[in-house]
């Protein structure tokens, strides 16, 4: 074959890639046309069905015929849509019954599918649809490799009280990156009674590299229960640890809470001293006013902010202190407290956040 | 004098396949990664996740010099972006005009002492301004430093691990910040992530937010938009597999701040300071051995404004190779250095002989070809089907960037918008592609004369200055 042959080749296969390119791209759009008109009345079907469903006026049989004439990724929108709008125990009604429909045998097949989207599927479903039987099937997906399902599946927590679920979930929760983490400890803050026990447990491990991320999901528990538990670990050797330690203890106004605070409001890691005057004014114990006004003068200027800020939650007081150190003659305290005199309130409220 | 010719061909022709197998190894790349990342994008359950409070804090970096016709609607959208840890550090680098002076008036600016160390050095600082209206914004006013200095300046005043380097012209879409935290919630081990760059010309942009995207009527900037799609959707999307970019885009890119801090932060002599930091992050991550990914997501948009005139596209293409030339030199030991691994001997081979030499190599083509002809010895028939193979193949790569836009995010959604796409990677290939390659010469020629000049570009700004909602940026 000459070089011209093999041009000619190449040249050839190129117009029939170019045409069939130009034609795919037709063809999408008239598919996904054609599509959209002829699912869209099924979607409309179905949520006429879940409507009525939910009023009583139509038996679940109906609900069920229209979610298998659904795509299934287009069916599992919809069950995720229609679960936050329908009562629970209606609700576990649809669950019970797509235990046994043949329709949702086949996502929950796919739990065990080589594809990472397919598995992501089944535990999206799960996650509105699961009953006590899924449990083992839900902890597969937990423990799945890709985040997308062990997100998705950790939401079955919202509908499905199992200690085997939660457990496996809270030992996972801070080894996870922050972000997913935070959305494990909003699933788990359902299970209260159950995650606390642990807590009270896990929090006693003081040499876990993951304890910072436990006490931080303790403190948004904002559990009496874990208060003691939590005082004692503002003595915790790692800053971070007692950074979130003295977070926790911000909620609950009780005098041990407010001694720790107080030997925190001087320890040697700035963000400490930071947390702990922010923790002071979210208590706002009068009795501790001289405290949070002598960390206007700390040498760290985040100190002094969250000092200033501290201080506006005290009220009247509070504001007094401000208009004092606006006016006196260490430069520190008075700029921030005209810093934080000026701020509007939308401001103070970002800052509170 | 035959002989030359016959061999320079055989070599160009080589060069020729070679390059284009490996432009086909990126389509082929290209498919499984835009099938993840559109089920990635679409999952509900994501867009939850990253709604929730603990989402990594991020600080928006954002150069301003004379940006006074913009800057105030640019930092009003940025502020409105949808994310809830974040700030804004506007850089305003020895201004000539009143960008300071409309920042001040519209966000009640108020000098506050410097509290942080300069970690980078920069141009002196001339004061440092906070918000009473908005308190994620911090305003650093310092002497003229250049684009890399004021994004190190902002490094410095940063307070959070992730930074995104922004431009004061670009538009960010509501969710982009968002959804470039997506691989950060995968667990993986970032060290930057890129996003898409999209052509704003001709879109409908109200409040700072493209509204309507639409694909340019007029030659230069439609052919850009079929530029863009294929730069960003293909072949950015191929590189994830084959060992990350070696190219984020300066107007919208995220960082992990002490990787940054290690490299020094942007280098101020640099030309294009975003490939720049990029090789040099790829170089200090590999040489350390520290687990590392880089990768680009297209569903994080954000727009821009691309030259519509000839002159400025020309100092644009010429400035950019520039950079091109000088990075590649500048990291001349990485070549095919197996101690950097596919980016020493992928990245850094595809980009000096396939990107930086290709118009050195194209322009040879074409006087070898025109040689041959006066002399007789080039067969016109073969000439003729070379030139008809390769603008083939261009068209071939251009369009599959439209599949994929078709296949997944579908932000034009007009049959006459559809149609322009077809029409202007068809015609990119017909004097346009011509027109970048002497541009691109020309910056041999630039680096020869060691000139670092930057190209200026008059932007006409994206919304109506009348008090209308929106309009079209080309009318």
């Amino acid at each position: 074959m000459t070089g011209r042959h093999f041009l000619t080749v190449v040249a050839l296969v190129q117009g029939v890639l170019l045409a069939a390119l130009i034609v795919l791209i037709i063809l999408n759009r008239w598919f996904r046309l054609r599509r959209r008109a002829q699912v869209h009345p099924r979607v409309i079907q179905l949520n006429d069905a879940m409507q009525r469903w939910a009023l009583g006026t139509a038996d679940v049989a109906s609900v069920l015929l229209r979610l298998a004439r659904l795509p299934v990724p287009l069916a599992v929108d919809a069950l995720v849509m229609w679960s936050v709008r329908v009562p629970g125990d209606r609700w576990r009604k649809l669950a019970t019954a797509l235990r046994y429909h043949w329709w949702a045998r086949l996502v929950r097949a796919n739990s065990d599918s080589a594809r990472w989207w397919q598995r992501l599927q089944t535990a999206r479903f799960l996650a509105v649809a699961a009953t006590p039987e899924d449990t083992p099937r839900v902890l597969r997906l937990l423990r799945d490799p890709h985040p997308a399902v062990h997100i998705a599946a950790v939401a079955t927590l919202e509908r499905v009280e199992s200690a085997a679920l939660t457990t496996v979930a809270l030992e996972r929760l801070p080894r996870l990156a922050a972000t997913v983490s935070a959305y494990y400890a909003g699933m788990l803050r359902r299970s209260r009674p159950l995650v606390v026990q642990l807590l009270l447990k896990m929090l006693r491990r003081t040499d876990d590299p993951a304890l910072p991320r436990l006490v931080e999901f303790a403190a948004r528990l904002n559990e009496p229960a874990l208060r003691e538990r939590l005082t004692a670990l503002t003595g915790h050797p790692d800053p971070e640890v007692r950074v979130q330690a003295a977070r926790a203890i911000g909620s609950f106004p009780h005098t041990d809470s407010i001694a720790a605070l107080t030997r925190l409001a001087a320890d040697p890691a700035w963000p400490v001293r930071a947390q702990a005057v922010r923790s002071l004014g979210m208590i706002a114990d009068p009795a501790t006013l001289p405290l949070v006004r002598d960390a206007l003068h700390d040498p760290e200027w985040w100190v002094r902010l969250r000092a200033g800020l501290a201080l506006t939650r005290f009220g009247a007081p509070g504001r007094k202190l401000l208009l004092e150190a606006e006016v006196g003659g260490a430069a520190g305290p008075r700029d921030m407290a005209r810093l934080v005199l000026g701020l509007s309130t939308q401001a103070l409220a970002e800052y509170a956040a | 004098m035959r002989e030359l010719i016959h061999v320079s061909d055989q070599g160009i022709l080589v060069y020729f396949l070679a390059l284009n197998s490996f432009y086909a190894v990126l389509m082929i790349l290209s498919i499984p990664e835009i099938w993840e990342q559109t089920r990635l994008a679409d999952d509900d359950d994501f867009q939850r996740i990253m709604q929730s409070d603990a989402l990594p804090p991020i600080t928006l970096l954002v150069p301003a010099y004379n940006e006074s016709a913009t800057v105030v609607a640019s930092v009003t959208a940025l502020l409105t972006l949808e994310y809830r840890n974040f700030e804004v550090i506007v850089v305003n680098d020895g201004s000539r005009d009143d960008t300071l002076d409309r920042l001040r008036a519209a966000f009640d600016l108020f000098e506050a002492p410097r509290t942080y160390p300069e970690t980078i050095p920069t141009r002196p600082l001339r004061a440092l301004y906070r918000s009473r209206a908005r308190t994620r914004l911090l305003v650093v006013d310092k002497e003229n430093g250049g684009k890399a200095d004021s994004l190190n300046a902002a490094i410095n005043a940063s307070r959070f691990p992730l930074v995104i380097a922004v431009d004061a012209d670009t538009l960010i879409e509501p969710d982009a910040m968002l959804r470039l935290t997506r691989p950060f919630l995968l667990g993986r081990h970032i060290a930057a992530v890129g996003g898409t760059v999209r052509v704003a010309n001709s879109c409908t942009v109200e409040h700072g937010r493209v509204t309507d995207a639409r694909v340019p009527r007029r030659f230069l900037p439609g052919v850009q938009v079929v530029e863009y799609l294929r730069a960003f959707l293909f072949g950015r999307l191929g590189w994830n597999r084959l060992g990350g970019n070696l190219i984020i885009s300066g107007a919208f890119g995220l960082f992990r701040k002490d990787y940054l801090l290690a490299i020094g932060g942007y280098r101020t002599e640099s030309v294009v300071e975003d490939m720049d930091v990029v090789v040099r992050l790829h170089r200090h991550l590999l040489r350390h051995r520290i687990p590392y990914e880089m990768p680009f997501i297209p569903d994080p948009v954000a727009w821009t404004e691309v030259p519509e005139v000839g002159r400025f596209l020309a100092r644009q293409r010429e400035r950019w190779h520039r950079g091109l030339l000088s990075a590649m030199w500048q990291y001349k030991g990485m070549l095919f250095n197996p101690r950097y691994g596919r980016v020493g001997l992928i990245g850094v081979p595809f980009y000096t002989f396939g990107e930086a030499l290709a118009p050195l190599v194209e322009v040879l083509g074409y006087v070898i070809t025109v040689v041959g002809f006066a002399l007789g010895i080039v067969n016109v028939q073969f000439a003729l089907l070379f030139v008809l193979v390769a603008w083939g193949y261009g068209m071939l790569l251009s369009i599959w960037a439209v599949v994929l836009e078709e296949v997944s995010f579908r932000r034009y959604g007009r049959v006459g918008d559809l149609a322009r796409l077809l029409l202007f990677a068809t015609l990119e290939n017909f004097g346009y592609r011509q027109r970048t390659v002497w541009w691109r010469l020309k910056a041999f020629l630039t680096v020869w004369q060691q000139r670092q000049v930057w190209g200026e570009m008059t932007r006409k700004g994206f919304e109506a200055a009348k008090g209308q909602t929106g309009r079209r940026v080309d009318g």
